[in-house]
């Protein structure tokens, strides 16, 4: 170890008197110096007294008779001497290092900082960002363009049929051609899923997010939605996830690791699994009800509504604090273009080496439903609760696919559309069904993964009775007021 | 190997050093027994070779949050051979109290101060040679965005680990 010959901070009298009588009392060695674990054991820190307790057995009860006579010396906590002697000797040593100018300039970020966190003008600003990150460039260019492409020349042209020739050739037995390069085989569906749909969406999405990270906008929209989010149990840092949801709810699951408390983390799941829609499912609603302005509002209205409220309720009965949030707000910078590159490279590498296997697994449990019969018994179950929220029977198929792939469900809502089987009521309570029905199936695996198998079991259930139930609802309203949409 | 633990509050640019430092390889696991992500990495200074770590985000040695507690578990069970305190040259007084901990605790500590370029643009200008005098610990200023002041770091690493042997 390197001596360093900093001249260590002086408390006061009675405080160095216990620190020395504490630091001859410790006879092992914790890495930290004996002064440092002499300073947290006056502060009780919980982790450094067990750790003493073990090691200094016999001179423990000596060791605690010193901390509460020490505290006993003083009105007030000791850590708040200990921290105030602290900042007064930082304050010292930093105000003799900085000398202060004139500002360079009158700040243009300043004034853009605060309209951000404005809620009157930062509601307009956050739906510009929107429309244009997520809608435009993530939703029409990512999900459509992109998609377009991939899915149809690369794969369907061109992988697609050079790999069910390969399998084909060398691999006479037949279910375990299907297992591979069938219907929902892993290379045909589950390889191209990750490859050619998630992955231009996911790609798009991080690379507007990255841009919209390194701007220094983040931490001014949780400043900004921080007070609403309050109410549904959650801070302004879990503006990030679902943030993130928009893009893709399973990747979004991963990241509520970052939330700061278990109620946290629990709350911000069941939110991302009932109410937020990710891309994929976005782009194909936007399809379905473009062409009815009024339909989409309501679509949006009951979407919103569904989240506050859960949200409310969830915070309500889930035990525990509020959650505090204090967030340091870094100044507005122009982005830089290779730190965008790394962060989405980065984290598109980190998210597809995840998601990958989830796809292949998915797939593998398809094929195994299909030849099992499993599908069409779930089919038909499903067209109990079809039909009683007023849908024709064949929407119970779109539903059981959007499972396993969500905007597979829209997109057979669409041909349903096409074929002229459902009205504009009935197309309005499939999408709000359909939004809020349970998660595609690796989002469902991400919540056992990161919850435990018995929230994610309980979740779901929950998410299947309640979508269903609003769909009920919703169908009642619109009888009862007579509404055409 | 000898180690490196880039240590600091959150937000002032650890990651960005860290991937400095280390160029694009890095492990993430959780830290055993938690849920909290810790970066690991190597970094070629001089002619040595050490591992880098990037420890969460802390405020105080006197851990409040699970992220604070793995952070000084790493200081307390890796026994790294470097303390890279990194901090906001904008907020100095608020977070010279952590450098002081650090130095109370024996630790091989190297000070950054990192964004100094914003610390410029609102006119704060810290004079570093003093910091060095008052704290007897190597001080330097960064811009880690940028890579302003990453050789001279690298410098002053190769410089700290001699006068170790």
């Amino acid at each position: 170890m390197l001596r360093n010959f900093y001249r260590k901070i002086g408390y006061d009298d009675p405080l160095e008197l216990s620190l020395s009588r504490l630091e001859s009392l410790l006879l092992s060695d914790y890495t930290l110096s004996k002064r440092s674990i002499s300073l947290l054991l006056l502060q009780e820190d919980t982790e450094i007294l067990g750790l003493v307790k073990e090691r200094e057995k016999e001179r423990f009860s000596e060791i605690t008779t010193i901390i509460e006579e020490t505290k006993a010396h003083y009105s007030q906590p000791l850590l708040l001497i200990i921290s105030q002697r602290r900042q007064e000797e930082a304050s010292r040593i930093a105000r003799s290092a900085i000398s202060l100018k004139e500002k360079h300039r009158r700040s243009i970020k300043g004034y853009l900082s605060k309209i951000m966190m404005n809620p009157l003008t930062g509601g307009p600003i956050l739906l510009a960002v929107l429309y244009y990150g997520l809608y435009k460039f993530v939703g029409t260019f990512g999900a459509g363009v992109l998609v377009d492409f991939l899915e149809e020349k690369v794969f369907g042209n061109f992988i697609n049929p050079f790999m069910i020739n390969i399998i084909t050739r060398y691999i006479h037995f037949e279910l375990l051609q299907d297992l591979l390069v069938g219907e929902y085989g892993i290379i045909t569906l589950g390889v191209r899923y990750a490859v050619a749909i998630i992955l231009p969406i996911v790609a798009t999405f991080f690379f507007a997010f990255a841009i919209v990270e390194d701007t220094g906008y983040l931490p001014r929209l949780a400043m900004l939605v921080d007070r609403m989010f309050k109410r549904i149990g959650l801070s302004g840092r879990a503006v990030i996830p679902l943030v993130l949801g928009f893009g893709c709810d399973t990747m979004a699951t991963m990241v509520t690791r970052t939330l700061p408390t278990k109620r946290e983390r629990i709350i911000a799941t069941l939110l991302l699994a009932l109410a937020i829609p990710c891309s994929a499912q976005m782009g194909v609603i936007l399809g379905l009800l473009g062409d009815k302005p009024i339909g989409l509002i309501v679509w949006l209205g009951v979407i919103i509504a569904v989240f506050m409220f859960i949200g409310y309720l969830a915070a309500k009965i889930m035990p525990g604090e509020m959650p505090t949030f204090y967030m340091e707000i870094p100044p507005l910078r122009l982005p830089k273009l290779s730190n965008i590159l790394r962060k989405t490279w980065f984290r598109l590498r980190w998210y597809f080496l995840e998601i990958l296997p989830i796809f292949l697994i998915a797939s593998f449990i398809i094929w195994l439903g299909q030849i099992t019969g499993v599908f069409n018994f779930l089919v038909k179950l499903l067209g109990f609760p079809v039909r009683w929220i007023g849908l024709p029977n064949e929407a119970a198929v779109a539903f059981l696919f959007g499972f396993f792939r969500r905007d597979y469900g829209a997109a057979g809502l669409y041909d349903l559309k096409k074929a002229g089987l459902l009205s504009g009521n009935q197309l309005v309570i499939a999408c709000v069904t359909l939004t809020l029905f349970l998660p595609c199936i690796a989002q469902l695996m991400i919540n056992v993964k990161e919850r435990g198998i018995r929230m994610g079991i309980a979740m779901s259930i929950f998410i299947l009775f309640f979508s269903f139930g609003t769909g009920y609802i919703l169908n009642i309203l619109l009888t009862l007021f007579s509404l055409h949409l | 190997m000898r180690k490196i633990a880039i240590f600091g509050s959150p937000n002032v640019g650890k990651s960005v050093m860290f991937s400095n430092l280390t160029g694009s390889y890095a492990i993430v696991s959780n830290y055993p027994g938690t849920t909290v992500e810790v970066s690991r990495g190597k970094a070629r200074i001089g002619d040595e070779e050490f591992e880098v770590i990037d420890t969460p985000g802390a405020y105080s040695l006197l851990p409040v949050t699970e992220e604070e507690r793995v952070a000084r578990s790493i200081l307390i069970n890796e026994r790294p051979s470097i303390v890279l305190h990194m901090l906001d040259a904008k907020n100095l007084e608020r977070m010279l109290p952590l450098t002081l901990q650090l130095l109370e605790a024996g630790m091989p500590v190297i000070l950054i101060l990192n964004i100094t370029d914003e610390a410029e643009d609102a006119g704060i200008n810290i004079d570093a040679n003093r910091l060095e005098r008052d704290l007897s610990i190597p001080v330097l200023a960064t811009v880690s965005t940028t890579g302003k002041g990453l050789d001279i770091l690298k410098g002053r690493i190769e410089e700290y680990v001699k006068k170790l042997l």
